[in-house]
């Protein structure tokens, strides 16, 4: 088997919950209070798996079983409880398309800033600006405030940046539903190129013919547990089995 | 802590790019800019100046430049306290997406507020020099001490950085800290010697017999930086304080310099400083899990 570029062992994480809202000083003073409301809640129990390089890995399952917080890991948003996240190479995540994009500065600005945020120097982010403004296909709004844009371009503009900073690792989590159907192919066209090239997705979707068409690999996970592992034609049967099936 | 520092080196150029990103956004939308943010100092510092030497009468020259050597810096401080507060808390929704040593964030606002008191000072010293023009170029205001201001700057700047750690990080938990933080510094205003002058608390105290309540004020380490200030921007000139109660105000040179008491508050700026990041970064993982 080829290099491996993300490696994740038995990761654990749990996140406390607050049913009440917003955190204040009341549930540092009352005590009881604190301890009747928060609770442990278990995301992700024990998952391992590796991804190597030019392979597509897609990760299925219900809502809530764990999917956004695995990817959320990779991308060092979280530190996992137990177990451990190594990743060999770049990663740009994908887990929001223009994350940290300012609305009161323009297309360009903010390109600028958000390739920096994922890891490239100025000098290196400023070569690149045209390329991705040309991918975006924003033309000439790029020099208006991004608050102009509509929702599709913040979007195409948030993926043009993320795919121009020289990633190694890919982290989708389906958000590739935003553009339009021309948009959407230059997508998965640039994804294909990506993967060619050496380069390692993780993706998350609800759409099993995008999975069945681009994974290489399948996960299932179900309640913070992989519980199927393998070729997509595989796992998704089995996935779509217990979805229809009745829930326990 | 080292690799969190080596981290954040890594990520340096990110930082530059947000305080520039910061500053740009502020005035993007005004037309006079930077102007705007002198206007509230000046306007107190002019406020004060006349209450303090017309309708309060003390008789002490150039109280203006003795207010705003204060004032300026102190004003930094609270709006760098302030903002940071919400820097952390606003940016959550980014950190949950994206990767980037969260340290930027307070560091960003302190950063940025940090430039503008430069500017400001800037625009300080372009007023005594005006006035040294205008007089003639007589008696020149500019004196040797101005050496120390960079000292005093970075001891200024590692206060503020490493109480906008521990504030920025606190308030992702508990939202209350900006409230208290609004009132402490509402508070701090008055136990800092921006209006008067920390001469006026050692006589009152020593007076009464209480030399020891001169130093529990300077417990506040911006009291003392305050003081540190004037004695290096302002030209040594006598000021007017009532050294006795109940007796007449006298001019009188301002009290020599303590320099134990100032460097217990560069110890104290440090100290915090390196205690700020420990607590934020023992805390950072947690912003985006808050409850």
């Amino acid at each position: 088997m080829s290099e491996v570029m993300v490696d994740v062992r038995d990761v654990k994480k749990s996140f406390l919950s607050n049913r009440s809202g917003a955190a204040s000083l009341k549930t540092l003073l009352l005590w009881w209070e604190r301890k009747k409301k928060l609770e442990t809640i278990e995301v992700l129990k024990g998952v391992s798996f590796q991804v190597h390089k030019g392979e597509c890995l897609a990760l299925i399952g219900r809502n809530g079983a764990g999917k956004s917080t695995l990817l959320a890991l990779v991308a060092r948003v979280y530190k996992p409880n137990g177990g451990t996240v190594q990743t060999f190479g770049r990663v740009a995540p994908l887990l929001e398309l223009g994350a940290g994009f300012h609305p009161d500065l323009s297309g360009t600005e903010n390109v600028l800033f958000n390739a920096m945020m994922l890891g490239l120097s100025r000098k290196q982010a400023r070569e690149r600006v045209d390329k991705i403004v040309e991918f975006s296909e924003i033309g000439a709004h790029i020099n208006a405030p991004v608050r102009t844009y509509s929702s599709g371009m913040q979007a195409r503009l948030g993926f043009a940046v993320a795919v121009n900073v020289d990633a190694d690792i890919l982290i989708v989590d389906e958000v590739l539903a935003v553009g339009d159907l021309a948009f959407e192919k230059k997508c998965i066209e640039y994804m294909e190129g990506f993967k060619a090239a050496g380069g390692a997705i993780l993706f998350v979707s609800h759409n099993m013919d995008s999975v069945q068409r681009f994974a290489d690999r399948a996960i299932w996970l179900e309640d913070g547990i992989a519980v199927a592992d393998g070729k997509p034609e595989d796992v998704i049967p089995k996935y779509r089995d217990t979805l229809l099936a009745p829930r326990k | 802590m080292r690799e969190e520092l080596r981290e954040l080196w890594r990520y340096r150029e990110l930082l530059w790019a947000m305080v520039e990103r910061e500053l740009r956004i502020r005035y993007k939308n005004s037309v006079l800019g930077f102007f705007w943010s002198l206007v509230n100092p000046l306007a107190t510092v002019l406020v004060i100046t006349v209450v303090f030497k017309y309708v309060m009468q003390n008789g002490t020259e150039n109280y203006s430049a003795y207010v705003l050597a204060a004032y300026l810096p102190f004003i930094f401080f609270q709006i760098c306290l302030m903002d940071s507060a919400q820097s952390v808390l606003q940016a959550v929704p980014v950190i949950r997406k994206v990767y980037f040593p969260r340290e930027i964030l307070p560091l960003c606002t302190v950063f940025a507020n940090f430039i503008h008191l430069l500017m400001a000072l800037a625009v300080y010293f372009l007023y005594l020099f005006v006035l040294w023009a205008v007089t003639g170029f007589e008696t020149s205001p500019f004196t040797w001490t101005i050496g120390f201001l960079p000292f005093l700057l970075v001891v200024n700047l590692a206060l503020a950085t490493g109480m906008s750690f521990l504030i920025s990080a606190y308030n992702v938990f508990y939202e209350d800290v900006k409230y208290v933080v609004g009132v402490a510094l509402y508070l701090m205003f008055f136990l800092t010697p921006v209006m008067y002058f920390s001469d006026t608390v050692y006589y009152a105290a020593q007076s009464r017999g209480m030399t020891w309540l001169y130093y529990l004020y300077h417990l506040n380490p911006v009291a003392m930086l305050s003081t540190a200030y004037r004695k290096t921007l302002v030209p040594t000139g006598k000021i007017e304080v009532v050294p006795e109660p109940g007796s007449a105000p006298q001019q009188i040179y301002m009290l020599e310099f303590d320099w134990a008491l100032f460097w217990a508050t560069v110890a104290t700026s440090f100290l915090l400083l390196v205690v700020g990041y420990h607590v934020f970064n023992r805390l950072k993982w947690r912003f985006v899990e808050r409850p």
